[in-house]
C-alpha cells in the first residue's frame, strides 16, 4: 500500500473513514509480515500540533521502548502482559510534535538477536521475500516501514540492531551518538552501548524525527545535546579489505564506493586495527551489562511469574527459567560468567580496554577522513532457521556495526540498491555529535539511489535490475 | 566450562536450568569463551578502560517529589502489573 508521499501520511489523520481504512490496509498486509505485536490507531491519537512538519504522521515503535497505554513486552514471555505505566521521554518528544504512535513492533527477545527470530511472541517476515528474516534485533520495525506500513519507525540499536534490519529491508536506519536522544524509558539490555534511533524510508523524515527527539533529559543522567561541528563531507574513508563479505555485499560496497567517488568525494583507504577485537570485546561487555539489567525481572513485582513456586527462591529461579528465552538465558550466564571474581580482569576489564583501543583508532582515522564507509553486515537478509548461519555467526557479522557502538559513534545504513534481487545497505560513520555530516552525504546519495517499497517494485519489474547494474 | 561451573553461574544468576538446557548452554557457553580468548592477542595493558563513551560530571538535583509531574501518577498502574496484590501490598510464597 506504499504511498508514502508526505500529503498522504498527514491525510489519514482528517477523518473517522480514513483511519478504519488505514486500520483495515495495515491489519490485511501485516497478516503476511508479522511486523506488529500491537496495532491500534485509536489509542494515541495526537494533539494537533498545527505547523509542526511531524503533525499527523503515524510513528510505529519497537516493543522495548515505554508508550503509555500499550504494551512493554520486549518480545519475551517475561513481559507479554506488562502494561507500561509511562511513556518515553524520545516518544513524548515526537507525541508534542504531533506524532501518531500507532503500533508497537516485535523484536528480538530483549533485543539480543540479528533476525527477530528470537522473538518470543511471533515471527516476522521481510516484505521483499517472506521466506527471508527481516534482520534484527528491530526486525518488525524495518518490516513495518519496507511494507509501507508506517513511513517511520523506532528501534534500538545495541551492536547493529537498527542498522542491520533497515539494510535487510532497503530502508535508513540512524544509530545516534550516544547519548543523544534520552533512553528513559527504553528497556535497558547494554547501557553503556544503546540508545533509540529511526528506521524510515525517508532520509528527511529521519532527520527530522532525530532533532525532535534528541534532547538533555533529567531522567537519563547520560543523555547530553550538542551541537556537532558542521564541517562538509570531502574525505570519505573506506576499509580496505573487509573481510568475510558475501560476493554480493563485497559488489555492492565496490559499486558505492564508486558511486561516491563520482559523485565528487574523495575516497581514502583506512584501517581499524582492533576491528578485529571488537566482536569478542562487544559481547563481553554486552552480556555483562545484560546479566546487571536483566537481574531484575524476579518474578515479583511484575512479569512472568512461576505461580506453583513453594518459597521465594525458586519463584525467582523458577520464574526466571520459564520466562526467558534460550539466548537470553547463553547471555545472562555468559555475563555472570565474566563479571565473577578472579574472570573480571581477562574479560570484562580487557574488553573494556580493546574498547578504549578502537576509539583510538576511530580518533585517528576522523583525522584524516571526515566520514567512513564501511558494509553494514557481511551478508544480506538471510532465509529464517537458516543452517548456514547459526546464532554465533550472526554474532560475528555484527563486526561493523558493533564498533559504532563501543565508540559511541553515530551511523546511518542507508540503501544501494539491489544485489540478487535482494536490497543491499551499506553504513557510514563519523564522530561523535556529526550526524550532519551523515545526513550530507546521503542526501547527495539520493542522486544515485532511494528507497523503493516491494509493491512499487513490482509494478516496475527492471526496478531492481535497474539499481543493480554497475 | 563444564556442567558444575554452568550450575554455580546459574545460580549467583538466580536461573535455574532443565539438564537439557545445561547441557546445550554449557556447550554455547564454551563456545563464546574460547572466542573470547583472542583478547588475550592484542596488547592493551597500558590503556584505561572505557565503561562510557563519553565522561561527564554527575548532574544532581533536589531531593524532591517531582509534584504534577507525569511521572508522579504511576504508582497505581506500576501495582496493576503485579501478578498478585492484596490491598497494596505485592504477594510472594511464604519466606518461612
Amino acid at each position: 500500500m506504499f504511498r508514502s508521499t508526505e500529503k498522504y501520511w498527514k491525510s489519514v489523520l482528517e477523518s473517522q473513514e480514513k483511519i478504519e481504512k488505514y486500520a483495515a490496509d495495515v491489519r490485511q498486509i501485516d497478516r503476511r509480515i508479522g511486523a506488529f505485536i500491537e496495532f491500534d490507531p485509536h489509542r494515541a491519537l495526537p494533539a494537533p500540533a498545527e505547523g509542526n512538519p511531524l503533525n499527523g504522521i503515524p510513528v510505529a515503535v519497537k516493543d522495548n521502548i515505554a508508550v503509555e497505554g500499550f504494551r512493554l513486552s520486549c518480545g519475551s514471555k517475561m513481559l507479554s502482559e506488562v502494561a507500561s505505566p509511562y511513556t518515553a521521554t524520545a516518544v513524548q518528544k515526537l507525541q508534542e510534535a504531533g506524532v501518531w504512535i500507532v503500533g508497537k513492533t516485535n523484536l528480538d527477545e530483549f533485543g539480543m538477536g540479528s533476525s527477530t527470530d528470537n522473538s518470543a511472541l511471533q515471527r516476522t517476515h521481510n516484505p521483499w521475500d517472506t521466506s527471508r528474516v527481516a534482520g534484527g534485533s528491530s526486525g518488525g520495525s524495518a518490516a513495518a516501514v519496507a511494507a509501507g506500513l508506517v513511513p517511520a519507525a523506532l528501534g534500538s540499536d545495541t551492536g547493529g540492531s537498527i542498522r542491520q534490519p533497515a539494510s535487510f529491508c532497503g530502508m535508513y536506519g540512524l544509530k545516534p551518538t550516544y547519548g543523544s536522544i534520552s533512553r528513559f524509558g527504553l528497556v535497558a539490555y547494554a547501557s553503556s552501548l544503546e540508545g533509540i534511533g529511526i528506521i524510515s524510508d525517508s532520509l528527511s523524515l529521519t532527520r527530522s524525527l532525530f532533532e525532535t527527539m534528541r534532547a538533555e533529559d533529567r531522567h537519563d543522567q547520560t543523555s547530553l545535546l550538542l551541537q556537532g561541528e558542521s564541517t562538509p563531507v570531502r574525505t570519505i574513508g573506506v576499509l580496505s579489505h573487509p573481510e568475510g563479505l558475501s560476493p554480493a555485499v563485497d559488489r555492492a560496497y565496490r559499486r558505492t564506493i564508486d558511486e561516491l567517488k563520482n559523485l565528487g568525494y574523495t575516497i581514502k583507504e583506512v584501517e581499524l586495527p582492533t576491528l578485529d577485537y571488537v566482536i569478542p570485546a562487544y559481547y563481553t561487555i554486552a552480556s555483562a551489562e545484560a546479566s546487571a539489567n536483566l537481574a531484575r525481572y524476579a518474578g515479583v513485582r511484575y512479569g512472568h511469574q512461576n505461580s506453583l513456586a513453594e518459597d521465594p527462591q525458586e519463584l525467582m529461579e523458577t520464574s526466571r527459567d520459564q520466562g526467558f528465552g534460550a539466548e537470553v538465558k547463553l547471555r545472562i550466564l555468559l555475563g555472570t560468567y565474566v563479571l565473577r571474581s578472579g574472570f573480571q580482569e581477562q574479560y570484562y576489564i580487557r574488553a573494556q580496554k580493546i574498547r578504549t583501543a578502537l576509539r583510538r583508532d576511530f580518533e585517528e582515522v576522523f583525522q584524516s577522513v571526515d566520514a567512513l564507509l564501511s558494509p553494514t553486515f557481511p551478508v544480506q537478509a538471510f532465509p529464517h532457521d537458516s543452517s548456514d548461519l547459526d546464532q554465533f555467526q550472526q554474532k560475528l557479522a555484527d563486526r561493523f556495526t558493533a564498533t559504532a557502538n563501543l565508540a559511541g559513534i553515530p551511523a546511518l545504513a542507508f540503501p544501494v540498491g539491489f544485489e540478487e534481487g535482494l536490497p543491499a545497505g551499506m553504513q557510514l560513520m563519523a564522530p561523535m555529535h556529526g550526524e550532519e555530516r551523515l545526513f550530507e552525504v546521503c542526501q547527495k546519495y539520493q542522486e544515485v539511489c532511494t528507497p523503493i517499497h516491494p509493491d512499487r517494485a513490482a509494478s516496475r519489474p527492471h526496478a531492481k535490475e535497474e539499481r543493480s547494474t554497475p | 566450562m563444564d556442567t558444575r561451573e554452568l550450575y554455580t553461574t546459574a545460580s549467583l544468576a538466580q536461573l535455574s536450568l532443565t539438564e537439557t538446557e545445561a547441557e546445550k548452554l554449557s556447550r554455547e557457553v564454551s563456545r563464546m569463551l574460547d572466542y573470547f580468548a583472542r583478547m588475550r592477542e592484542i596488547d592493551v595493558d597500558s590503556l584505561e578502560p572505557t565503561t562510557h563513551t563519553f565522561s561527564k560530571v554527575n548532574r544532581l538535583r533536589k531531593d524532591v517529589k517531582e509534584n504534577g509531574e507525569r511521572l508522579s501518577h504511576m504508582a497505581d498502574s506500576l501495582l496493576d502489573n503485579a501478578p498478585e496484590l492484596e490491598d497494596r501490598f505485592i504477594v510472594i510464597p511464604n519466606v518461612l
